[in-house]
């Protein structure tokens, strides 16, 4: 069970990933197990209660991370209560960009569980390595199998179906390993119905389908080089977002890359890292599935990659570090086409991202160096450069007229930490500068309707850079068989991008209020806080408990939205032989701290038990699990704070779930 | 090695190109989108062309045509034996409809018009208020001087209605009880942007039965979309229309998005007073036909 489970302790600052890369890169220097080194340790992608989860549901579990969710699919992930636009979220350090202007097909909706071996997430300036950053990076690990394994040919199936929305899901992923050679692949297919809430009523347009294939092959030039090939392919259909009066009619990603490594045995550099890649997203929204719409939409949006990375990792003595270059240029086109009810007359088109390119390029390097047994610093810094070029500018001169079509910004950033292990307790304490650029919505957007305050949003070309002063410690005691642990950090945002209702202009999106420009708060101050604890109870039983705390205030004091209130999870797990059996509740206390400004209503607090039991067998040389469970038992009625529109959240939720090892 | 390298590749770079090509809608053609039926600037053409006194005369409009609403002309005047220039001192100019009752007004025009070297031509614009048909006829007279001898002519034109919406007019009787017309002069092709709005404004003479254009007045703007499901949307930064040098009327509209759009106005004279136009509701209402004011042009494009 403690293989599977969370660390709590890496998620919030991450330092102990540092440490470990260390003996990575040590082992594959010898024999050269891996393609990629990761800095991170990995994680199977499963959570405590669940072995069968989507990427969400496991990025969820981490405790800072939250998400808003438009429907059952596609959740938005927020990092230190901060939305997308914040942190860098990659694939293998891959830049990959949604091509919906509604977030409705963030990063993580292209990946599936079964190609993904780990998740990394830092904090703050920390996550810097991969891009200009204010609230941290979420970097999403693909499973690559090591040269050379013993078992020449492997893989996993694992099917299962959930009850409440009639999902069912075949996941399989199969591997061949020589010495010279390795290939990985693996498919994925779900398809769910609507759910129920919790008052048995059928939440409607929150279905979906997705289909998600992906394949790797690695071959070794040489015993220290080796070149791998990856490629993605992820189709998503008919997928319902009951928050929005639109849905999804097909979304579809294809996300390539080819890779160089080296080793080297001797001397500073120990490893090479070589990376191009290239993605491409299509994305098209649906309302014909909503009658009810007074107005016929077409909303298609394509974004297309290329980049490139390239690290080296150093290690001298006590010192080590790693040194990344990224370069992606990114195209981001959105369209909207209404039709009148008159369909005979002309239809009205405009561009929501009228063919935005952002070109962005960085060094960033990251430092450890242990000053003595006990104690250790982390320090790095970044510097990026971030371009942008708006083709059809014209659409920005309406509200900002004469702005620029071309925009340069400088991104730099800078972190430090001090960490100090004496005995059973360990400390840090850590700081951080970086900038940021817009987003392309933030800053070429042009009517975006969000329909969770139900504004049109225009983005601002010369918007300033978000630039972030943070601070973090953290404290921990560990025993055998007791942890405890305490983390906070405090950003002061300068500059901080938020939507400000605009005085100019109308709606355009019939279900909108009024129109929101993105404008520069003079600054905001996000505090985050949590506590967790576990405790081995017997032999066998653990138990765990997480509590989180977040503020965020704009300059004037007012809160901001999507905060989230004060939180609760805490579980017991029980593992006897073959049988496993675990319980959890969870829960948000009322949130007191909304912001009636941003469209944000009172939220009430909510409960949710959940429980499963696996059960590990053997069928002749296959090893198997057999896992039933169940979340909300309580049938509660809920939503969260972040749900848009408050759209109810799922109901009693029975899950079954198999999964054959061979 | 490397051949297996460079065949993984090759294989990949197929993929890649499959998947490129295979995009599942295509993208909107912006430049077909905004009207790839309106030339943006076409050439003069001739309208018609007669012999006087020994002179060849030509008058051109853009694409040969002559539209009601504002047209451009030019005059060129050129020997008729050897068809070669003349040294022209001055060209008047004056546009005459003919209505069925047989009264004849002059419609709005450039009654000198201006000498344009590099291409040997006069040029200046009418703006006629309505097409040709059996009832109603037009003629342009043309006096030149060429030495101390002044000639003259008349030609007859026909007048086509104008398809271009974006150059589209209209005339009233304001308040004050004068005949207006205001005519759109550009542009001719918009854009989902700020565009340049230029208009002409004009006043019939009733005693003179002839337009001209008025001075000091402002043409107040407010443009929506009347579409029911665009709610009566807006566009912000719009300016109100003024007189420039030239005594046409300048102001800015923006247009959101393409379309139909309703340009409402305000006509103010000099001294303040509203000559003609009401005041559009400004609330967001989807599902209603936005209202227009009494003074309104529709374009589309």
């Amino acid at each position: 069970m403690k293989k599977i489970s969370f660390s709590l302790s890496m998620l919030f600052l991450g330092l102990n990933v540092n440490g470990q890369s260390n003996a990575v890169t040590r082992d594959t220097t010898r024999r050269l197990e891996e393609v990629t080194v990761n800095a991170a340790v990995k994680r199977r992608i499963e959570n405590e209660l669940k072995m069968a989860v989507s990427v969400d549901e496991f990025v969820a579990s981490a405790s800072n991370i939250s998400f808003i969710k438009r429907g059952a699919y596609a959740w938005e992930p927020l990092l230190n209560n901060m939305s997308s636009e914040r942190s860098t979220i990659t694939i293998d350090g891959m830049h990959v960009f949604g091509a919906c202007t509604d977030k409705m097909d963030p990063i993580t909706s292209y990946v599936e569980s079964n190609n993904l071996s780990s998740i990394a997430i830092k904090s703050g300036q920390e996550g810097n390595l991969h891009g200009a950053t204010v609230a941290g990076s979420i970097d999403l690990k693909r499973r690559n199998t090591s040269f050379g394994l013993q078992k020449k040919i492997g893989g996993a199936y694992q099917t299962g179906f959930e009850f409440n929305n009639k999902q069912t899901f075949n996941l399989g992923n199969l591997y061949y390993s020589s010495d010279k050679f390795v290939a990985d692949g693996s498919i994925a297919f779900r398809k769910a119905g609507n759910y129920y809430d919790g008052n048995d009523n059928e939440v409607r347009h929150s279905q979906y389908n997705k289909f998600n294939a992906s394949l790797g092959l690695a071959y070794k030039t040489s015993p220290l080089s080796a070149v791998r090939v990856d490629a993605i392919f992820d189709r998503a259909k008919d997928v319902g977002f009951p928050a929005l009066p639109m849905d999804l009619w097909l979304s579809r990603a294809i996300i390539t890359s080819a890779a160089y490594k080296q080793l080297f045995e001797e001397g500073l550099v120990k490893v090479w890292d070589t990376k191009v890649y290239f993605n491409a997203v299509e994305h098209y929204m649906d309302d014909t599935t909503r009658p009810e719409n007074l107005v016929h939409m077409d909303m298609p949006g394509w974004s297309t990659t290329y980049g490139l990375l390239s690290k080296i990792n150093l290690q001298k003595d006590r010192y080590s570090s790693e040194i990344q270059v990224n370069a992606y240029d990114n195209l981001s086109i959105a369209e909207m086409r209404m039709y009148p009810q008159d369909r005979s007359k002309q239809t009205m088109f405009a561009y929501s991202w009228p063919w935005v390119t952002t070109r962005f390029a960085s060094v960033a390097m990251n430092n450890t160096l242990d000053l003595s047994d006990i104690s250790r610093v982390v320090f790095g810094g970044s510097l990026g450069l971030n371009y942008n070029y708006s083709k059809y500018v014209e659409f920005n001169w309406i509200f900002h007229p004469g702005s620029p079509q071309k925009k340069n910004r400088v991104l730099p950033s800078l972190h430090a930490s001090y960490q100090l292990n004496i005995g059973s307790f360990d400390f840090s304490i850590g700081t951080g500068f970086g900038h940021r650029a817009p987003s392309v919505s933030e800053a070429y957007g042009y009517y975006i309707y969000n329909s969770f305050d139900r504004y049109d949003y225009i983005g601002n070309p010369d918007l300033k850079n978000e630039v972030s002063y943070e601070a973090n410690a953290s404290a921990g005691f560990k025993t055998g068989r007791l942890s405890i642990g305490a983390k906070a950090n405090y950003f002061f945002i300068q500059d901080y991008i938020i939507g400000r209702i605009l005085s100019l202009g109308s709606p355009m999106n019939y279900q909108s209020v009024g129109v929101k420009g993105y404008t520069s708060l003079h600054h905001a101050t996000l505090f985050n806080l949590a506590l967790d604890a576990r405790y081995q109870i017997l032999p066998g039983l653990d138990w765990k408990a997480v509590l989180t705390y977040a503020r965020g205030q704009d300059n004037m004091g007012g809160n901001l939205p999507f905060i989230r209130p004060l939180s609760y999870q805490t579980s017991l797990h029980y593992r006897y032989k073959m049988i496993g059996v675990q319980t959890s509740i969870n829960g948000d206390f009322s949130q007191v701290n909304y912001s009636p400004e941003y469209g944000e209503d009172q939220t009430a607090s909510y409960k949710i038990w959940n429980a499963s039991a696996d059960y590990n067998f053997k069928i002749r040389k296959l090893t198997a699990v057999f896992q039933v469970g169940a979340e909300n038992i309580f049938n509660e009625y809920y939503s969260t704070y972040a749900d848009w529109g408050n759209i109810p959240r799922m109901g009693r939720n029975i899950f079954t779930s198999l999964k054959i090892n061979f | 090695m490397r051949d297996l390298y460079i065949k993984s590749a090759a294989f990949y770079i197929l993929i890649i190109c499959l998947f490129l090509t295979s995009c599942t809608k295509e993208k909107t053609d912006y430049e077909a989108e905004r009207g790839n039926t309106v030339e943006e600037n076409p050439e003069f053409k001739e309208v018609s062309s007669s012999v006087s006194s020994g002179y060849n005369i030509r008058i051109e409009a853009l694409g040969g045509v002559l539209y009601r609403g504002y047209n451009d002309i030019r005059v060129k005047i050129n020997k008729q034996q050897t068809n070669e220039p003349v040294e022209v001192s001055s060209v008047g100019f004056r546009p005459i409809q003919t209505d069925a009752q047989g009264v004849k007004i002059s419609c709005p025009h450039q009654s000198v018009l201006d000498y344009t070297l590099d291409g040997r031509y006069f040029s200046g614009y009418s703006v006629f208020m309505n097409t040709s048909s059996e009832a109603t006829t037009c003629s342009l007279e043309i006096n030149f001087k060429i030495g101390d001898q002044t000639f003259s002519a008349i030609q007859n034109v026909s007048v086509k209605p104008q398809t271009n919406k974006n150059l589209n007019m209209t005339t009233f009787t304001g308040k004050d009880n004068e005949q207006y017309i205001i005519a759109l002069i550009s542009p001719r092709k918009p854009n989902v942007s700020e565009n340049k709005l230029v208009a002409g404004i004009y006043k019939l003479d009733v005693a003179q039965l002839s337009y001209s254009a008025v001075k000091g007045y402002v043409l107040q703007l407010d443009p929506r979309m009347p579409e029911p499901s665009m709610g009566n949307h807006s566009s912000p930064n719009n300016k109100d229309l003024v007189q420039q040098a030239g005594g046409s009327y300048q102001g800015v509209v923006n247009y959101t998005m393409t379309g139909n759009w309703t340009l409402n106005f305000i006509l103010v004279n000099q001294n303040g007073r509203v000559i003609a136009g009401t005041e559009v509701p400004k609330d967001f209402t989807p599902g209603v036909e936005g209202r227009k004011s009494e003074l309104y042009i529709d374009i589309l494009f």
